[in-house]
């Protein structure tokens, strides 16, 4: 625990001792102090745009009406809330109380310090013991350095973002075809339905960008059992992204873009992949399972009731591993203790049972395995939720270090290279590890590389 | 007469309350900001337990940015981009600004026209522009289509991205410079003009040798400012190509997005914007130099 | 004969120049009014509807009535900041004998300061406001924008001051014009083109300005760019919200322009024959 939060807790103790030693009845006054404890300090919430968003609105709503307590939803564009979060964090003062984090900084909100561990505000909360935990985001180990549930609670699981494959169900059922389990199944079926220009087998991701071609090739390459690092919950950094396994997976993907793709898949971000999805030319995308929404939405949609959805498809003897791009909800460290409890009581309500069903309902992803099994997960319209609910506990964290952004630009141009054929893919692959392994070693980290693939 | 002058015009109490309000915004708002960039550009900035801790780290940072891939591109990408999307807009809306300050009808219409582009805002350019390139369904391929043409690849081909990148942000700046240099032979005396037309000038006479020179600090002033700002382009380009194919569209102020702020390096994102400034100061100063020289002769 | 082929050409090229602009432009408030898979599947011909104005008006996780209004108390002011200081400054600069080394040192440090990156202005900025008192208030953003665009509105006057005739300047300093009678009754009549033009560019500008509004404002101080991005750059394009955005934020303008210009054009008519 750290002093702050030592400090913190004997406060609160003192004071509530006080307080019940002045009051005539103490068994009133526990009581009513146990009422009052639950009319919590207002929380602000800062969160970005996305298309669940409307149903964490739901949610809030639910909460406001059921316990009285106050929370303002700050909504941000995407980059414009890791900016904002940050200048909050920042600061003397906080201005957000409760911070809804992408994978994409999770790890520097963590490392820097600007999270409050959950036991060190309420030393008696317990996390359900069905929640996701996808990949250990949730706990840090600050002597470490690593994700591990040896570490401190220091968030929720708020949004299970994961990509997942969008297939055409419609034409699997003319064809007397089934999901795609592995990759050649995968390459098979695409190849079959690829007719271009009116329908081309698979649309993938190509493009440079902030976080684009990277994230896509995830699945692709954990799928075939390669990585980027050995084993980072151990602390070891040795960059392995030039293996065989690393090969075969970033062959593959440029194959399927060449022979079963879109020409101009090197310029394409997820923009692209939806458009020729959701206007129909396209069989399979793999893509983030937030876009279910529009697949059914005839405004938005000309495929209504026609996309079916399956884990990332893998190699035989590998498990599924979509790559998480998913959100934490974490308490900020710089603002007053009342509204780091307030914040606290909602998230001990948002990760029940009933909660989580209650945003599948309004069109959410919940984050609690039991809310998968119940009745609604079978309606149509929820389709994609025992798929997701297979795929989540496979999930990949695939960074667990604050300087993953400076990996990530590496692994966005060299892909992008490798698929505009600037570049070989063994070429590719040596040099993105080479840039990496430098990366790794400028940080200190337990670092080391293969000999260059050939 | 020259006393007198001096009294009025020169007097310092009114030298001191016209600039007031310039100089104490730009005091108060704009150097701390400066100051704080440049000793970010010689430290590193680390974040631990909640505080920052600065450590001075010399040139090292200048080091880096030397040998930054990204801004090497960069640097190159925005060179040719910043000179060729000023020359079309400068060219073209010097065009505008001359005909359609000569028209005698529909002049509030065109002007309000031509100004249209700048007023959408600069975030959603990038986006509208991708879909309008687009190779599949956008409006040029179908406006190609309508005539029997092949669709054109906009985005794939490094040469051809930076030209289209380059073509959207003379679609979208020229009204910028259409505005200015209209403003600027509005402002012309007329006088000149009817002496001209009673000599019986030719329009190319009075183009090169009165509209012309008469013009050409707002031409300068326009162009150097243009400049500036096209060297900070970001939104337009952001979403249109991501500084792909490869880096053939990477800019700078990309480069320093991702090192400042997405990578969160703000003491070698600092140290590029100050190599920023230092290379388009030294292109304005090479262009007014070149000027002064052209003057004489 | 000449004459009116001359005009003919005149406005043939014009028109094609007008239509360049037109067409992406129509297009894209067209796109307001379409159903996002009738735009991006690239179909020409849709069937109009307000469903993406009516969800960026009125649906309730839309603040966008709040921030046109944000947007124009900010805009207004800071261009009308910007305005007086950048023209009385500029007049300062170029026309009351400072030593010359005053002008050269404050005009290049203004140009120094519009090259600042937006990311390092805004972060820097937003620990100023907050120590201020002036976070997640308009008066903040109102003199942010002020202070962004001074150096423009201070070289841009500047190119226009420095055309005003120094012998009416002279005259009217016999006639024992004092100073702020000058710039009033010869100097910003002579300015009007440029002070329109400058205005204009000035007010789109803060209209338009995302980077340091973003890190300026929050839910109730937000501006349109900030709430447009919200389409543009979330998790995905939501383009027929963002189109019929757009198309919103720029009635202001065009207003101001169309109405404007009639009275500039008036202005300068008075001028010419004066």
């Amino acid at each position: 625990m750290s002093p702050a939060g030592e400090g913190t807790t004997r406060r609160t103790i003192l004071s509530r001792t006080i307080l019940t030693g002045t009051a005539a009845a103490s068994f009133m006054a526990s009581t009513r102090l146990g009422w009052a404890a639950s009319k919590v300090e207002p929380v602000s919430m800062i969160i970005n745009q996305s298309p669940w968003l409307d149903s964490i609105r739901k949610l809030v709503d639910l909460y406001e009406k059921e316990t009285g307590n106050r929370i303002d939803v700050d909504v941000e564009p995407f980059a414009g809330s890791l900016e904002k979060q940050r200048n909050s964090v920042r600061s003397k003062q906080g201005t957000d109380d409760l911070l809804i984090m992408n994978s994409g900084w999770f790890a520097e909100m963590y490392f820097g310090g600007f999270v409050e561990p959950i036991h060190d505000i309420d030393p008696g909360f317990k996390l359900d013991p069905e929640l996701y935990t996808l990949g250990d985001t949730i706990y840090f180990d600050a002597r470490n350095k690593t994700m591990t549930p040896r570490g401190k609670l220091m968030a929720l699981p708020f949004a299970p973002i994961i990509p997942m494959l969008y297939y055409r169900g419609d034409l699997y059922k003319q064809a007397g075809l089934k999901a795609p389990d592995t990759f050649a199944e995968l390459e098979a079926n695409a190849r079959r339905f690829h007719k271009p220009p009116g329908m081309y087998g698979i649309v993938q991701r190509g493009a440079r960008g902030p976080h684009t071609v990277a994230f896509d090739f995830y699945p692709y390459l954990y799928g075939f059992g390669g990585s980027i690092f050995k084993d980072q919950p151990a602390g070891d950094y040795a960059v392995t992204l030039n293996s065989e396994a690393g090969r075969v997976a970033l062959d593959y993907y440029i194959r399927l873009a060449r022979e079963a793709g879109h020409p101009k898949t090197s310029t394409f971000d997820q923009a692209e992949v939806l458009q020729n999805f959701v206007s129909g030319r396209a069989a399979h995308v793999l893509t983030v399972i937030a876009a279910w929404s529009q697949m059914d939405d005839a405004d938005k949609s000309a495929i209504v009731d026609k996309a079916e959805f399956a884990p990332p498809p893998h190699a035989p003897g590998l498990p599924t591993a979509p790559g998480l791009g998913h959100f934490v909800a974490g308490v900020a460290k710089n603002v007053p203790d009342g509204r780091k409890r307030a914040a606290v009581e909602f998230l001990r309500w948002f990760q029940t049972r009933d909660t989580q069903v209650a945003l599948a309902k309004a069109g959410g992803m919940p984050v609690h395995a039991a809310a998968y099994r119940d009745p609604i997960a079978e309606e149509r319209r929820f389709r994609w939720m025992k798929p997701l609910a297979a795929a989540l506990p496979k999930a990949v964290n695939i960074y667990q270090f604050p300087e993953a952004n400076e990996v990530i630009v590496i692994l966005e141009l060299g892909l992008n290279r490798a698929i505009a054929s600037e570049t070989g893919s063994v070429a590719a692959l040596n040099t993105m590890a080479g840039q990496i392994y430098e990366v790794m070693a400028k940080y200190n980290y337990k670092t080391a590389r293969l000999a260059p693939l050939t | 007469m020259a006393t007198s002058l001096r009294r009025q015009g020169d007097e310092p109490a009114w030298r001191w309350l016209t600039s007031a309000p310039a100089f104490a915004l730009m005091l108060a708002l704009g150097v701390l900001p400066l100051l704080n960039l440049l000793a970010m550009s010689f430290a590193n900035v680390a974040w631990s337990n909640g505080a920052a801790t600065w450590s001075f780290v010399g040139l090292a940072n200048f080091r880096a940015v030397a040998v930054d891939p990204l801004f090497r591109a960069g640097i190159v990408n925005t060179t040719i981009f910043a000179i060729l999307a000023v020359a079309g807009q400068m060219a073209l809306g010097f065009v505008l600004a001359l005909l359609s300050s000569r028209v005698r009808h529909g002049r509030i219409v065109y002007r309000t026209v031509f100004i249209l582009p700048i007023l959408l805002p600069g975030i959603v350019i990038g986006a509208i522009w991708k879909l309008i390139y687009n190779y599949d369904f956008g409006l040029i391929t179908q406006l190609l289509a309508a005539f029997g043409l092949e669709p054109i690849d906009w985005l794939g081909q490094p040469t051809m991205a930076l030209v289209s990148v380059i073509l959207v942000d003379i679609w979208h700046w020229t009204p910028f410079c259409f505005l200015l240099l209209l403003a600027g032979i509005e402002s012309l005396p007329q006088d000149v003009y009817e002496a001209a037309e009673v000599d019986g000038v030719s329009w190319w006479q009075e183009l090169v040798h009165i509209t012309l020179p008469m013009m050409w600090p707002t031409i300068a002033v326009t162009a150097a400012f243009r400049l500036v700002l096209a060297f900070k382009v970001f939104d337009e380009v952001y979403l249109l190509t991501g500084g792909g194919p490869g880096t053939a569209t990477e800019v700078v102020s990309f480069t320093i997005y991702q090192r400042f702020f997405t990578e969160d390096r703000v003491g070698l994102g600092s140290a590029m914007s100050v190599a920023v400034i230092l290379v388009v100061g030294a292109l304005l100063a090479l262009a007014l130099a070149a000027r002064r020289r052209a003057a004489p002769a | 004969m000449s004459v009116r082929r001359a005009a003919i050409g005149t406005h043939a090229t014009l028109i094609v120049a007008a239509l360049v602009i037109l067409v992406p432009t129509v297009w894209v408030i067209g796109a307001g009014f379409r159903t996002q898979i009738s735009l991006i599947s690239g179909a020409i011909a849709f069937k109009p509807n307000l469903a993406s104005f009516s969800q960026v008006l009125w649906s309730r996780g839309s603040d966008f009535v709040l921030n046109f209004r944000n947007s124009f108390v900010v805009a207004i002011l800071s261009t009308a900041i910007c305005l007086a200081a950048g023209t009385l400054g500029a007049w300062s600069m170029h026309r009351m004998g400072w030593p010359r080394w005053v002008p050269h040192l404050f005009l290049g440090w203004t140009m120094v300061f519009q090259m600042l990156p937006p990311v390092a202005l805004a972060g820097a900025w937003f620990t100023m406001a907050r120590g201020a008192g002036l976070d997640d208030t308009l008066a903040g953003l109102v003199l942010a924008h002020a202070t962004l665009n001074l150096p423009m509105a201070l070289w841009l006057m500047g190119n226009f001051v420095r055309d005003v005739p120094r012998e009416l300047v002279e005259a009217a300093c016999i006639d024992g014009a004092s100073t702020p009678m000058l710039l009033r009754r010869i100097v910003l009549p002579l300015l009007a083109p440029g002070l329109a033009a400058t205005g204009v560019l000035l007010f789109v500008f803060s209209w338009n300005e995302f980077a340091v509004a973003l890190n300026l404002t929050s839910k109730h101080t937000a501006t349109i760019p900030v709430g447009i991005a919200k389409y543009a750059q979330g998790f995905e394009v939501q383009y027929t919200q963002m189109a019929a955005s757009s198309a919103l934020s720029i009635i202001p303008a065009v207003l101001l322009l169309l109405i404007g210009q009639r009275y500039i054009v008036k202005g300068l008519t008075a001028g010419a024959v004066k």
